[in-house]
């Protein structure tokens, strides 16, 4: 199933990509060759050495929003701009995009050249009498295929951050791994393994009840309950390491495996610490009042996922892929 | 009530680290481990299992990123938004319910996002903040998890996680309607 997910994740996300990027073009969603309509009040006038003004762009909230067929834009667009008369004679327009930017414009920037400015050229420019305010016809730079530059932003961007989760999991890692170890050559895991026999032998039929890694799941469990996100990574993985060692067929995941990966991803705390602090930080009068909402809520996952986990290992197509067998070919479907 | 629940477990979570090293490692030297040998011994493994997980999280972590950079995720919003109004979840929190198994620092800034907008004390946020704390982020547990030990076919855990992270928003939901209920 894994395959099947990870293949429409991919697939639906380039087909809507490249669907919205063609709808776009057609629509003319950033009105590419139109000319927008806008004040300039200039603050700084041409010198000798350089054609530029310097000033700041006006566009009524209405007009801008007119323009490119929206309603996302509530007040008076203000923004720093350069216009700079190029020895051809053409003069070219340069939008400083900042924070109080419109979205719309926001959106564009970064899909263009600059991307924290608009770049375009000046159709026709129409000074006051006194100099100060100048009426502009602007052609801005063309936007296209937001979408599809999205994607492969994002591509490479997630492929970078995987690397940084996994190589920032190495400190902690060895921590834990170090501390586990102790506790094992101690005999402190086997001693946490008989007292909790009787409910993990229930959940774990096929691990040994004396296996180290009951002790592994046992602590990372109690971790999570705790919140000790930390711990309880470290801890499952040492479970998983553990469990890999029982199993016949390696690359394809055990019962075993499948149960504990089930409970941890329903993901049962204590206290769910994570939304209480922005919950508190968003000004909430009462941040931990979600305690016994999220403990219900994660409770049901987790007996849920304990069900289906338990029912799904018993259809055939789920048994059949725990067989070993010397001509077994890649059945990894997952 | 609520509160003297949550300080219990503020002072067990803040005190379970030192004391787990402590009693580990005190247990050690009792039982005349030596103890640092051991230590550095474990923690050498450290370095393999976090290598080993980068191919599976960046297969999962670049689907996921094509995903939602494309804005499919509207689409499947649209999909789904008869179902949610008919248990009666307010339309805001479905991206939420979606993003929540896919993608933890994505969740969290729609929760930030639907907090800021509605408030916290709302039932919009309450309800966020319950769904947020309700599950975990399925498919990177799996990644990591599976992938330390290099599990290509992960057979029955991905439905069986899916259906934990449905009930566990469906929960969330009937909980919050009961308490918080508009």
């Amino acid at each position: 199933m894994l395959n099947y997910v990870w293949m429409s994740l991919i697939v639906i996300g380039l087909l809507v990509g490249a669907g919205k990027d063609i709808s776009d073009e057609v629509k003319n969603t950033y009105r590419n060759g139109f000319p927008i309509e806008a004040t300039v009040h200039v603050e700084k006038t041409p010198t000798a050495l350089r054609q530029t003004w310097e000033g700041e762009l006006v566009i009524p909230a209405e007009s801008f929003n007119r323009f490119y067929g929206i309603t996302s834009a509530a007040s008076e667009i203000r923004l720093p701009v350069e216009m700079t008369t190029l020895s051809s004679g053409k003069t070219t327009i340069t939008i400083l995009i900042n924070d109080s930017s419109p979205d719309f414009w926001r959106e564009m920037a970064r899909n263009s050249s600059g991307s924290n400015k608009l770049l375009g050229t000046v159709n026709s420019i129409k000074f006051s009498d006194d100099k100060s305010v100048a009426e502009v016809s602007v052609v801005l730079e063309k936007v296209n295929y937001v979408k599809l530059r999205a994607i492969t932003k994002a591509a490479l961007d997630y492929a970078d951050t995987a690397v940084t989760i996994s190589l920032g999991l190495i400190g902690v890692m060895a921590l834990w791994l170090g501390i586990v170890k102790i506790a094992e050559e101690a005999g402190l895991l086997k001693l946490l393994t008989k007292l909790l026999t009787p409910l993990t032998s229930r959940l774990f039929p096929d691990v040994p009840a004396d296996h180290p890694a009951v002790a592994a799941m046992v602590m990372n469990i109690a971790a999570n309950m705790l919140g000790l996100n930390n711990a309880a990574t470290p801890l499952g993985l040492k479970a998983m390491e553990e469990l890999n060692k029982l199993n016949p067929k390696l690359g394809t995941a055990t019962n075993a495996m499948c149960t504990f990966l089930v409970i941890n991803t329903a993901g049962l705390t204590l206290i769910p610490a994570t939304a209480i602090a922005i919950r508190a930080a968003q000004g909430s009068a009462e941040p931990g009042i979600i305690i016994g909402t999220s403990i219900f809520g994660a409770g049901c996952a987790t007996v849920a996922g304990l069900v289906s986990v338990k029912i799904l290992e018993k259809l055939p197509r789920y048994k059949k892929e725990l067989l070993v067998d010397d001509h077994s070919s890649e059945s990894s479907r997952g | 009530m609520v509160e003297l629940f949550r300080n219990i477990i503020n002072i067990i979570s803040v005190a379970a680290v030192p004391l787990m090293f402590l009693v580990f490692v005190g247990w050690g030297i009792v039982r005349k481990v030596k103890v640092y040998e051991v230590f550095v011994e474990g923690a050498k493994d450290g370095f393999h299992v976090a290598i080993k997980i980068i191919p599976f999280l960046v297969a999962m972590l670049v689907a996921i990123g094509i995903f939602r950079a494309s804005g499919a995720m509207d689409v499947v919003i649209a999909v789904l938004s008869p179902v949610s109004s008919l248990i009666g979840m307010p339309p805001e929190t479905v991206p939420l319910a979606i993003l929540r198994p896919l993608s933890g620092s994505g969740s969290m800034g729609l929760m930030t996002e639907l907090m800021k907008v509605h408030g916290p004390d709302s039932f919009i946020g309450v309800l966020a903040s319950t769904m947020y704390g309700s599950s975990e982020t399925t498919f990177y547990v799996l990644a990591v998890y599976f992938g330390s030990v290099g599990i290509k076919n992960t057979r029955h855990a991905l439905p069986a996680g899916i259906i934990a992270d449905i009930f566990g928003m469906l929960g969330a939901l009937f909980i919050c309607r009961i308490f918080f209920g508009v």
